[in-house]
C-alpha cells in the first residue's frame, strides 16, 4: 500500500506540465538518437550533463531517463532498416529485423519491436516499482565489504564476460581506474595523479571520457576508416500486424520480458546475454513454417522476442542503480555520474532520503513508455527520414553538441584538446577491440569501490578476513569466482569432449 | 622474418599500454601509504592499477608477438585508414580548442563544423571544393552552432564563450 501512495505521489509530481515536457523532450530526443547511427544515449546523456548546473534534478532525471530508454526504442528502427545496429543490444533485432525488411515485412518488424518494447518496458517498469523498494530495504543491511564485492562483481561482469577477449576487459577496466584515480583522494585529501596541475583536484570529467570515447571517437573512425564503406537502406512499408504476427509476437514479448528482467537486476548487467538467450529460446521453441523462416524470410519471433528483452534489461537495470548506486552499462554510469552532480549518491538511502525524486522518476517511466509507443508506431515514417541526413554533415554536427558537452562543465578550451586526445585513444580502442564500456564504469565505479573497501578493511581493523568472515560478502567471492571460471570450465570441458571424437580423423594424437 | 603491419601495431598497443602502467607505477611513488588504522592506504589503488595495468601490457604484447590478438572482431571499415580523413576532422577540434575563447562559440564551432565536414566529405570521395558545397557548409554550420549557443545560454544558463558580450554571438 505504501508503495502505491508513493507510486501515486510520483505521478502527480511527473505530471507537472514542467516535468511532463522534460520527460516528452527525452523520449523525442533519445528515440532521434537511438535512430541516428553514430551516437548512443550515453553520449546523449553525457553532452548534457552540464544542464545538471542550472536545472531542477527532478526534472533532469526525468529528462535523462527519457534518453535512456526512448534510445532502446528507436534503436530498432536504424537495425530493422539499415542493419547497423547502434547499440549492441539491438545486434540481434537486426538479425532476423534485417532479413523481415529484405522481404518487404519491415512495418510489421517495425510494430513488433515497437509494442514489445512498450510491453516489455511497462511490466519491467511494475517490476521496479514492486522490488526496488524491497532491494533498498535489503540493502541498507550490507556493509562495506558487500558493496565492494557488489562493485568488484560488476566490474568482472563488465569487463571480463561481456567482451570478446577477457585480456583487453580487463585492460580497459584499469585504465578506467587510473582516470577514477586522478584528483583528490576521498579519504585522506592526498592529491594523486594532478602533476600540479588544480584543474585536476577535481578529477578528470565524465563527460570528457565517455563524450571522446564514444562521440569524437566515431567521428574520428568514419574519417580514417568509413568512409568508403556502402550502406543501403530496406524500403519502409506499412505499418501493421496481422492476427497471425499477434499470435506470434505476445508469447514471444511476455517469454522475452520474463528472461530480460532479472538480468538487469543484478549487477551483472549488459542485454547481450538476455537477448542472445530470448533468440535462442524463440528459434527452439518455433515449429514448422515459422522455425523455416529464421534465418532465410525473417521470423517475427526473432524480433519480438529480444526486442522486449533488451527493453526489461535496460528498465531493470533501474534497480541496482537506484538501490546499490551500481551501474551495469555505459548509461547508467554516466546516469549515476548525472546524480553526483548533484551531490546525490544512489543507493539504499535513496529511497528514503529522496523519495519524491525516486517516485517522480519511476512514474515517468510508465508516462515515458506511452509517449514512446505513440512516437514509434504511428510516426516511425517521419523517423526514417533522420537516415537521410548525409553523414558528413551528421557527424560534423555532432561534434558541435560534443563541445557543449566538454566545455560546458568546467569552461576549459583544455578539456577540448583533451576530448581529442581520447577520442584518439577512442580509435584505436575501437580499431583493436577493447570494450569501452569498461572505462566508463572503472571511472566512475573505481573511486567508490576504493572508499568501500577502504572502509571494510577499517572495519576488520586492517585485516582482509572481513571479507570471509561475513555471509553475504563469502558468497559475494564466491559467485565472482563462479561468473570468472564457470565459462572458461565450461570451455575446457567442451574442448575435452570434442578432442576425442576428432581423433579417428585427425590422428594429431601421439 | 618481416612482422606484419597490423602486428606491428599491435605490439605497440601492448607497449603504450605497459607504458602507462609504468607511468603510474611513476607517479604511485610519490603517493603517501600511511593509511591510520585501516591498513589500506591511499596508495593502495594507485599501486594495484600500475602493476595489473603493467601485466596486461606485456600480455597484450606477447599475444601480438606470438600470432596477433585472440578472439578479435575483424575491425569494420577499410583494412588501412585514410589520414587526410583524420587531420582534417583533427584540425576543426584542434582549432575549436584554440580559438573557442577569442572568436567564440557560434564562430569557433562553424569552423570545426567546416572543417570535419570537408574531411568527412573528402573521405567520402565526395567533391567538397566548390563555392556551393563551401557555403552550404557554411550556412549549415552556423544553423546549428547558433540555436546551439542560444538554447544553452539562454534557456538552461550555461556558461558558454561568446564574441559579444551581447549573448547573441
Amino acid at each position: 500500500m505504501d508503495i502505491f501512495a508513493s507510486l501515486l505521489q510520483g505521478f502527480a509530481t511527473a505530471i507537472s506540465p514542467v516535468n511532463l515536457l522534460w520527460a516528452f523532450v527525452g523520449c523525442v530526443l533519445g528515440t532521434a538518437v537511438g535512430v541516428l547511427p553514430g551516437i548512443g544515449p550515453a553520449v546523449a546523456v553525457a553532452m548534457l550533463l552540464p544542464i545538471t548546473a542550472k536545472v531542477e534534478i527532478t526534472a533532469s532525471m526525468i529528462f535523462f531517463a527519457g534518453i535512456y530508454y526512448g534510445a532502446m526504442y528507436g534503436g530498432s528502427t536504424t537495425s530493422i532498416l539499415l542493419n547497423t545496429p547502434g547499440e549492441t543490444a539491438s545486434m540481434v533485432t537486426a538479425m532476423e529485423g534485417n532479413r523481415m525488411a529484405k522481404s518487404g515485412r519491415a512495418g510489421q518488424a517495425l510494430a513488433t519491436a515497437a509494442i514489445g518494447s512498450f510491453v516489455a518496458g511497462t511490466i519491467a517498469t511494475v517490476i521496479v516499482t514492486l522490488f526496488a523498494p524491497t532491494v533498498a530495504e535489503f540493502a541498507v543491511k550490507l556493509g562495506p565489504p558487500e558493496y565492494f564485492l557488489l562493485m568488484v562483481l560488476a566490474f568482472t561482469t563488465v569487463s571480463a564476460v561481456l567482451g570478446q577477449s577477457t585480456l583487453r576487459g580487463m585492460t580497459a577496466l584499469f585504465l578506467g581506474l587510473a582516470l577514477g584515480l586522478v584528483g583528490m583522494d576521498q579519504i585522506s585529501g592526498q592529491a594523486r595523479y594532478t602533476g600540479g596541475i588544480p584543474e585536476l583536484l577535481d578529477g578528470v570529467e565524465i563527460v570528457l571520457v565517455a563524450v571522446g570515447l564514444f562521440a569524437v571517437a566515431e567521428v574520428l573512425y568514419f574519417a580514417l576508416y568509413e568512409g568508403r564503406a556502402v550502406e543501403t537502406q530496406n524500403r519502409m512499408s506499412r505499418v501493421y500486424m496481422s492476427r497471425r504476427d499477434w499470435a506470434r509476437s505476445v508469447p514471444a514479448w511476455i517469454r522475452a520480458t520474463f528472461i530480460g528482467a532479472p538480468f538487469g537486476c543484478i549487477p551483472a548487467g549488459g542485454t547481450e546475454i538476455p537477448t542472445f538467450l530470448s533468440y535462442a529460446v524463440e528459434k527452439k521453441l518455433a515449429k514448422g513454417s515459422d522455425k523455416d523462416e529464421f534465418g532465410t524470410a525473417g521470423a517475427i519471433e526473432g524480433v519480438a522476442g529480444p526486442e522486449a528483452a533488451n527493453n526489461a534489461t535496460v528498465t531493470t537495470a533501474l534497480i541496482p542503480l537506484l538501490t546499490l548506486g551500481i551501474p551495469t552499462s555505459n548509461t547508467t554510469a554516466i546516469l549515476l555520474g548525472a546524480f553526483q552532480n548533484y551531490g546525490i549518491q544512489p543507493g539504499p538511502q535513496l529511497f528514503t532520503n529522496s523519495a519524491a525524486l525516486v517516485w517522480a522518476l519511476i512514474a515517468s517511466l510508465y508516462l515515458g513508455n506511452v509517449m514512446l509507443l505513440i512516437l514509434n508506431l504511428p510516426l516511425v515514417k517521419l523517423w526514417v527520414q533522420l537516415l537521410k541526413i548525409p553523414k558528413p554533415q551528421l557527424y560534423a554536427g555532432i561534434l558541435i553538441f560534443a563541445t557543449v558537452g566538454a566545455y560546458g562543465m568546467r569552461q576549459s578550451a583544455f578539456d577540448l584538446v583533451l576530448l581529442w586526445g581520447i577520442g584518439l585513444v577512442g580509435v584505436l580502442m575501437r580499431r583493436f577491440d577493447f570494450p569501452t564500456a569498461p572505462v566508463v564504469v572503472g571511472m566512475i565505479l573505481g573511486p567508490l569501490a576504493e572508499a568501500q573497501l577502504r572502509n571494510a578493511v577499517s572495519i576488520g581493523e586492517g585485516s582482509p578476513r572481513v571479507f570471509v568472515e561475513r555471509p553475504m560478502s563469502l558468497a559475494l567471492i564466491v559467485i565472482v569466482v563462479a561468473v570468472l571460471a564457470l565459462p572458461r570450465l565450461y570451455r575446457f570441458v567442451q574442448a575435452r569432449k570434442q578432442r576425442p571424437a576428432l581423433l579417428p580423423h585427425g590422428g594429431v594424437e601421439p | 622474418m618481416k612482422q606484419h603491419p597490423t602486428l606491428r601495431v599491435e605490439t605497440l598497443v601492448g607497449a603504450l599500454v605497459t607504458l602507462t602502467g609504468l607511468g603510474l607505477a611513476g607517479g604511485a611513488i610519490s603517493i603517501p601509504g600511511e593509511a591510520g588504522y585501516g591498513g589500506v592506504g591511499p596508495n593502495f589503488l594507485p599501486w594495484m592499477v600500475a602493476v595489473v595495468l603493467t601485466l596486461c601490457g606485456v600480455l597484450i604484447a606477447r599475444e601480438a608477438l606470438t600470432g596477433g590478438f585472440r578472439d578479435m572482431e575483424p575491425p569494420s571499415g577499410a583494412e588501412r585508414g585514410w589520414w587526410p580523413g583524420l587531420v582534417w576532422v583533427s584540425a576543426g577540434l584542434l582549432l575549436n580548442a584554440a580559438l573557442i575563447t577569442t572568436i567564440g562559440f557560434i564562430l569557433s564551432c562553424t569552423l570545426c563544423y567546416l572543417l570535419a565536414v570537408q574531411g568527412l566529405r573528402r573521405a567520402q570521395g565526395q567533391r567538397a571544393t566548390s563555392a556551393r558545397v563551401l557555403a552550404t557548409d557554411l550556412a549549415s554550420g552556423l544553423l546549428i552552432s547558433a540555436p546551439v549557443y542560444w538554447a544553452f545560454t539562454k534557456f538552461l544558463a550555461i556558461n558558454l564563450p561568446g564574441l559579444t558580450n551581447t549573448g547573441w554571438i
